[in-house]
């Protein structure tokens, strides 16, 4: 099985689409799609010193941080036109958007270099001095 | 503050998903005179809209001036009389003289975070403590506070008790129904109710949803109206605009059936992590086929939530 990433976007002259805003919720979410992210999310976003940031879902309360990738690293958002039926099937994903950075959410919980998605950056690192040249 | 409209202008330019409060000057005679105090809440019950809590005070003895105005019993008045009482505390020379006013709107993104923090914070606490800050505040400003009456619908001896250890210096009274027993609570159920009902009716949607308070109703769940915008206005990932109080069990229930399953990680009493126990079962039960086989990724992997996926080509 191999899977295929194609841009289309790579002449683009809007490049606030690989900037967009990005959020990890704490959260499970069991939906796929489009959410009103800009009506009932980002106007309750308030930034409470430089680097602390708070929120709410679902009526909880969230405190959050940016995060920005490792130098050389960003992030890309694909899709799959349709999902073929064989599990060793090829697939193909179309290049739809990007971000530079997102913000990590914590459920009523200062955001920390512990954090799991914080700390799995630790491993771009250590993968380039286990398998880099 | 001359009107209902100045009152409605003030709500309109806070953010409606943040506390705030609104105050009366302090009538000058309150400084020097002994005065009583009256605490009461309007929008406990609703699943809609902010909870208000109103105090209002004057001196001792100037129970005419309230009865001039109207507060004997605010339970009975119409929605129109208690307009037209707060309007007179707005104007009437007789009530600017003598009877001061504050008032906290909590609102319901506030009441739904507290009640979903960590470590719960229970309606009641959070009803306490906009009392006991309301009444710091209102002595903060200058109001020689000697007395105070608090409408309570829970048992009144604690409520006292607690408020007794706070304010070692007044006297206090806690109990049922006080607003119809006390002029001053009347007064300030009058001051809270009114608010609320205010809020209400000039509520902005920051979700972009064009609809007033004449398409949600007052906010009880008995509401029919209120029944139908609970089970239409629903977002499948959001749930509902921050109007509404996402710990109530109206809200969790139709949520439930209606809106995509958020799932937040579950913390026991004392707001640490709890991990689901196994059934005593499952230990008996043969594996299932593929688990034995995988290998269990190692602990700084589990830890990151890394796992391995298919290569891009």
């Amino acid at each position: 099985m191999s899977i295929q990433v194609e841009n289309n976007l790579k002449d683009t002259e809007d490049k606030q689409i690989f900037e967009q805003k990005a959020h990890y919720i704490p959260c499970k979410i069991e939906a796929d799609g489009a959410a009103n992210v800009d009506k009932y999310f980002e106007p309750y976003v308030t930034e409470t010193s430089e680097s602390e940031l708070t929120g709410t879902f679902r009526g909880h309360p969230l405190d959050g941080s940016k995060v920005t990738f490792p130098e050389g690293y960003r992030a890309i958002v694909v899709t799959e036109a349709k999902r073929p039926l064989g599990e060793d099937a090829d697939r193909r994903f179309q290049v739809v958007g990007g971000f530079k950075e997102f913000v990590n959410w914590n459920w009523d919980k200062k955001t920390s270099k512990n954090d799991s998605i914080v700390k799995a950056m630790d491993w771009i690192d250590i993968a380039d001095a286990i398998h880099g040249d | 503050m001359k009107s209902l409209q100045d009152l409605e202008d003030f709500i309109k330019s806070k953010e409606n998903f943040r506390n705030f409060r609104n105050y009366s000057d302090v009538p000058p005679i309150c400084r020097s005179e002994a005065c009583m105090l009256g605490v009461d809440e309007a929008g406990r019950g609703p699943v809609l809209g902010p909870m208000v809590y109103g105090v209002a005070y004057c001196p001792i003895g100037q129970n005419s001036v309230l009865e001039a105005l109207g507060c004997d019993d605010s339970k009975v008045l119409k929605d129109t009389k208690r307009d037209e009482i707060l309007t007179k505390m707005f104007t009437e020379d007789d009530s600017l003289n003598n009877v001061g006013w504050a008032a906290e709107i909590i609102s319901p993104n506030y009441i739904s975070n507290s009640m979903y923090k960590r470590a719960k914070h229970s309606l009641n606490e959070v009803s306490m403590n906009s009392a006991i800050n309301l009444i710091k505040d209102v002595a903060e400003r200058g109001v020689n506070i000697t007395e105070v009456y608090v409408d309570t619908v829970g048992p009144p001896e604690k409520y006292q008790a607690k408020l007794s250890e706070i304010f070692p210096n007044y006297k206090i009274t806690v109990a049922k129904k006080a607003d119809s027993l006390y002029a001053i609570v009347s007064a300030a159920s009058i001051v809270a109710k009114v608010t609320r009902d205010h809020a209400l009716k000039v509520w902005q949607f920051q979700e972009g949803l064009d609809i007033d308070h004449t398409k949600f109703g007052s906010g009880y769940p008995s509401d029919p109206m209120t029944q139908k915008f609970m089970s239409e206005q629903i977002d499948n990932v959001f749930g509902y605009p921050l109007l509404v109080r996402f710990s109530w069990s109206t809200a969790e229930v139709m949520l439930k059936e209606k809106a995509a399953a958020c799932t937040f990680e579950e913390v026991d009493d004392e707001g640490t992590t709890k991990k689901p126990t196994k059934s005593i079962s499952s230990f008996f039960s043969p594996k299932k086929e593929g688990e034995a086989k995988r290998r269990k990724s190692h602990k700084f992997f589990a830890e990151r939530h890394l796992s391995v996926c298919n290569v891009f080509e």
